[in-house]
């Protein structure tokens, strides 16, 4: 279609026009995201490849001390008087097998079983002791913590190799090790990303990646309130608490939540997504609009609720849904005056669809006020000039808002929707302390009709002990997150075409 | 300078990342146990007590400079505090480095100790329905003291702690359970007894009453009552089992229970048991179901018009059916992971013993298991113990459930006074038994 063919069509036409073009995009969206990964696991392979390509020639072109740096670390840069380089590789290596020796191949060697001998108890003197067995969960912990202090070994063992090479090469050259106090200062100057980055790289490999890769390996556990360390051991299973997630078979309680919660939890981070910032939108537009008096005061009363925590509120609307709360006797009053009787609506307990309508409703109440405070700030950011110009040309209202206004705030708040998606995705307060997951039902595993998957998982780890299952839960969230982030990201306006509005 | 500005920017920014990782540091296991020392045979005997709250200060074996930590729920923390100064003062020749008192609820204390057994508390009160649970992950050490206990105790209490012929906690009450509290000047004493007429009278007087439906803890006497009742679990130790029940029969009683909810829609709710109290304060409410640790709340409410009665009868078809409940105890457990495993035994006995229950039952109104304190006068004079009593001879003994058995009962309660069920549709009461109980058994 030509540009010309494309201003000629009605809004509507437009509006499917382009509905149909990003449907279209999708499945090449996918497709390209895997060939991106593709890519990237081609690359990883040749440069692995071609490491090992040069720790052999490295090796052949050694001398007597880079060869011995192989077996010993430091003894290539200490023989060519970089010494204190050189006493930093030894000492690693002599902690890292102190390590091995005294803690970490105790664990580490029973990996592959995850424990063997059970805990049991004996009497002495009457009074009953607890003889410790193996226990899975530290012997998975440690063994972790081992793999990783392995692999930085693995990168150091690398660097002393390259670095014993380089001064064989340096004094080949006639050239002089550089000093410690020129290193030093280097760090403060060429190599000042390395200082300003390595404490935090440090703190989050120790406190996000380290954790991460436990939680994701007890998703291949059975750690579950039949196999809870110390007293009885969990082993490897696999791939079973997925195949229970994805297990379709009538009757099968766990698979049918699974896809029936995933169902929802997409609906409602659509929902939720949607209502708070179309209806923010609308009232931000209606607050900032030429002629408005009292601008503060209107947007004060709206943000205020943001001053009562966010869990309060939640916790007092619940209390104000009930048969006997506030609103139910707001309600039976009114009823009352007009000759009815009283009125006891179950908000949050009786039918799926009133359940999950009032939990989207209540959430816009919790949501707008953040949705018009951005979008407050966005609107006064467009330059008045573009607005100025469409007067000129005779534009209505209704044609510059959505030749000028929308557009430029699309552009500005895509990144901020994907993540106000994800949010919602995990958006555990207003689920659980709204709902708590109710309505009951008797078709699924541990879960209500309104429970999202994170409640669900909260509840399987929390109540049930099914750390195993709500692992694999974990898992699949976040496939289903960073999938759809990437995506919508990667083809967004504001990712693809910067230099827009700037 | 900026420089410098920019790493201590940094260095706060990563120390967010430590945001939610407190606590941790588990000490790893696998301490030598005493060696050369003399194995006793077994559960058979255990070790010797001097009286009913003390015992021979020699078990404490080489144990000094004891640290201990103890679970109690909030309510009780203070009177506990005290007790255990008393404990001290009855063992002068040891050192007690610390005795720290954390409020913990009995409820989860199971919950909890399993999730880390290694930095919870040595010795707690807990559930008898966690007992499973918790002999499952041989994280409570069984009792030390076997005869004493057995003798001092109500047998059902000793019955109930004992699993695997082995007795793994102190008894420590006999109350936990719930029963009817009524307003006297709304219900007479002689309508308590059948709970249409219970409803009837609220109603008349324009008041409520409350029974919290959607509590499995409180909802499984729909399916008590109509017959389906649990009997222990099933020899892997997870799965519920339940005694042969007669589904017809079953489903009447249920559908004559949903009929109720349905005729008396107004004044018959389902909520919070916290709402009884305020409830009864403020006059809204006529009777409720409640459980005996709100005792003291509920009297503070009603004053002299204070009635409590065992739970009503229901009528199906022409015959009076007893409600009957779930009835549980509160124990006193030991960590098995206690590094000071026979100083929290003798803390245990002492706080399980005949004077620390008298305490309970004087101040915080608990019923106690010890029998002689059962004899006295602040149980058999009390109406609310006596109710108790009355509704414990109809109930299912609250131990060996499993943990699913919660949330499908909870929902059980929900269907039945849900407004879209029809109390008529027998097929549909059918089916919900059916998948009640499929889920109770964790089954698909």
């Amino acid at each position: 279609m030509t540009y010309v063919e494309y201003k000629m069509l009605n809004p509507f036409q437009r509006f499917g026009y382009n509905f149909k073009k990003v449907l279209v995009s999708i499945p090449r969206a996918v497709g390209n995201f895997f060939k991106a990964i593709g890519r990237g696991f081609v690359k990883l392979f040749t440069g692995i490849g071609k490491g090992f390509k040069k720790y052999g020639t490295t090796f052949a072109k050694g001398d007597w001390a880079t060869k011995l740096s192989y077996l010993i670390f430091g003894v290539g840069d200490l023989h060519k008087g970089k010494y204190y380089k050189g006493i930093l590789f030894l000492l690693a290596e002599i902690f890292y097998v102190l390590y091995i020796a005294l803690f970490g191949w105790q664990y580490i060697s029973k990996f592959n079983t995850l424990g063997t001998t059970e805990t049991g108890m004996q009497m002495v003197n009457g009074i009953p002791k607890q003889v410790f067995g193996d226990n899975s969960m530290l012997i998975l912990l440690y063994s972790v913590l081992t793999i990783v202090i392995t692999a930085v070994m693995f990168v150091i063992y690398i660097a002393n190799i390259k670095d014993a090479y380089k001064h064989q090469v340096m004094r080949e050259n006639g050239q002089k090790p550089t000093s410690l106090a020129y290193d030093v200062k280097q760090f403060l100057d060429g190599k000042y990303h390395v200082t300003l980055l390595s404490f935090p790289v440090l703190m989050i490999a120790i406190f996000n990646i380290l954790p991460l890769i436990f939680m994701i390996l007890i998703a291949f556990t059975n750690y579950d309130k039949q196999h809870m360390p110390p007293g009885t051991l969990f082993t490897w299973v696999g791939l079973d608490n997925f195949g229970s997630l994805f297990n379709l078979v009538e009757g099968a309680k766990k698979g049918k939540t699974f896809i029936e919660l995933t169902g929802w939890t997409i609906l409602w981070a659509i929902l939720a997504t949607f209502t708070n910032y179309i209806l923010g939108m609308i009232v931000a537009l209606m607050i900032n609009k030429k002629g408005i008096k009292l601008k503060g005061l209107w947007r004060t009363l709206f943000v205020i609720s943001i001053a009562v925590p966010q869990f309060v509120s939640l916790l007092l609307m619940n209390q104000m849904l009930q048969t006997n709360g506030a609103i139910n006797v707001l309600l039976s009053e009114i009823s009352r005056a007009f000759g009815g009787g009283a009125v006891e609506i179950q908000f949050l307990n009786s039918t799926t669809l009133m359940a999950r309508t009032t939990v989207v409703i209540i959430n816009c109440w919790v949501g707008i006020p953040y949705t018009i405070l951005s979008m407050s700030g966005i609107l006064m950011n467009i330059p008045e000039d573009l607005y100025e110009s469409a007067r000129i040309d005779g534009a209505s209202p209704v044609k510059t808002f959505t030749a000028i206004t929308l557009p430029y705030m699309l552009f500005v708040t895509t990144p901020q929707l994907i993540t106000q998606f994800v949010g919602n995705i995990n958006n555990f307060n207003v689920i659980y302390l709204l709902t708590g997951g109710g309505p009951t039902t008797q078709d699924y595993y541990q879960a209500g009709r309104t429970d999202i998957l994170v409640t669900w998982l909260f509840k399987l780890s929390m109540d049930t002990q099914d750390y195993g299952l709500a692992a694999a839960i974990g898992i699949l969230v976040f496939i289903v997150c960073a999938t759809i982030s990437l995506i919508v990201y990667n083809n967004s306006k504001s990712m693809k075409d910067e230099e827009a509005f700037s | 300078m900026k420089k410098i500005l920019a790493i201590l920017l940094a260095g706060m920014m990563t120390a967010t990342v430590f945001a939610g990782c407190g606590g941790g540091g588990s000490s790893s296991g696998s301490e030598a146990s005493g060696s050369g020392s003399e194995q006793s045979s077994g559960s058979s005997g255990g070790a010797a007590v001097k009286d009913a709250n003390t015992v021979d200060p020699a078990t404490f074996g080489d144990e000094d400079n004891i640290t201990l930590k103890v679970w109690a729920p909030d309510k009780a923390v203070a009177l506990v505090k005290e007790q255990i100064e008393a404990f001290k003062a009855a063992y002068p020749e040891k050192t007690f480095t610390k005795i720290e008192v954390v409020a913990q609820g009995e409820g989860d204390a199971g919950t909890q100790l399993m999730n880390d057994a290694s930095t919870a508390a040595d010795v707690f009160s807990f559930a008898s329905d966690q007992l499973n649970k918790l002999v499952d992950a041989k994280v409570i050490a069984p009792v030390a003291f076997v005869d004493a206990v057995s003798e001092m105790n109500a047998p059902g209490t000793v019955e109930a702690g004992t699993l695997q012929n082995t007795l793994y906690a102190y008894p420590e009450t006999n109350d936990n359970g719930y029963y009817l509290v009524y307003d006297k000047s709304v219900v007479s004493a002689d309508k308590a007894g059948k709970l249409e007429d219970v409803l009837a009278a609220c109603k008349d007087a324009g008041k409520k009453f409350i029974f919290d439906c959607g509590n499995g803890f409180y909802s499984c006497t729909y399916a008590f009552t109509a017959g389906v009742k649990i009997d222990g679990l099933e020899e892997d130790g997870v799965t519920q089992k339940f005694s042969q029940y007669d589904e017809a029969e079953a489903v009447k009683t249920l559908q004559a229970f949903s009929k109720l909810m349905h005729e008396y829609k107004g004044t018959f709710t389902s909520l919070d048991v916290a709402q009884i109290a305020s409830g009864f304060s403020t006059g809204t409410l006529g009777a409720g179901v409640d459980g005996s640790w709100n005792t003291n709340a509920d009297k503070d409410a009603l004053g002299d018009n204070f009635g409590a009665a065992k739970l009503p009868t229901i009528n199906v078809d022409g015959t009076d059916k007893q409600l009957v409940s779930l009835f549980g105890y509160k124990y006193i457990g030991v960590n098995a992971a206690s590094k000071f495993p026979a100083s929290a035994q003798i803390l245990a006995y002492y706080l399980a013993g005949e004077t620390c229950q008298q305490q309970r039952a004087e101040q915080l109104g608990w019923g106690p298991s010890n029998k002689n304190v059962q004899a006295m006068d602040v149980v058999t004079k009390s109406e609310v113990q006596q109710a108790i009593k009355a509704q414990s001879e109809n109930a299912c003994v609250q131990v060996n459930i499993a943990p699913t058995f919660w949330d499908p009962m909870g929902n059980l309660g929900n269907k039945l006074i849900a407004e879209d069920t029809n109390p008529d549709d027998a097929e549909y009461f059918t089916k919900l038994l059916k998948d009640t109980v499929a889920n109770v058994r964790d089954e698909g």
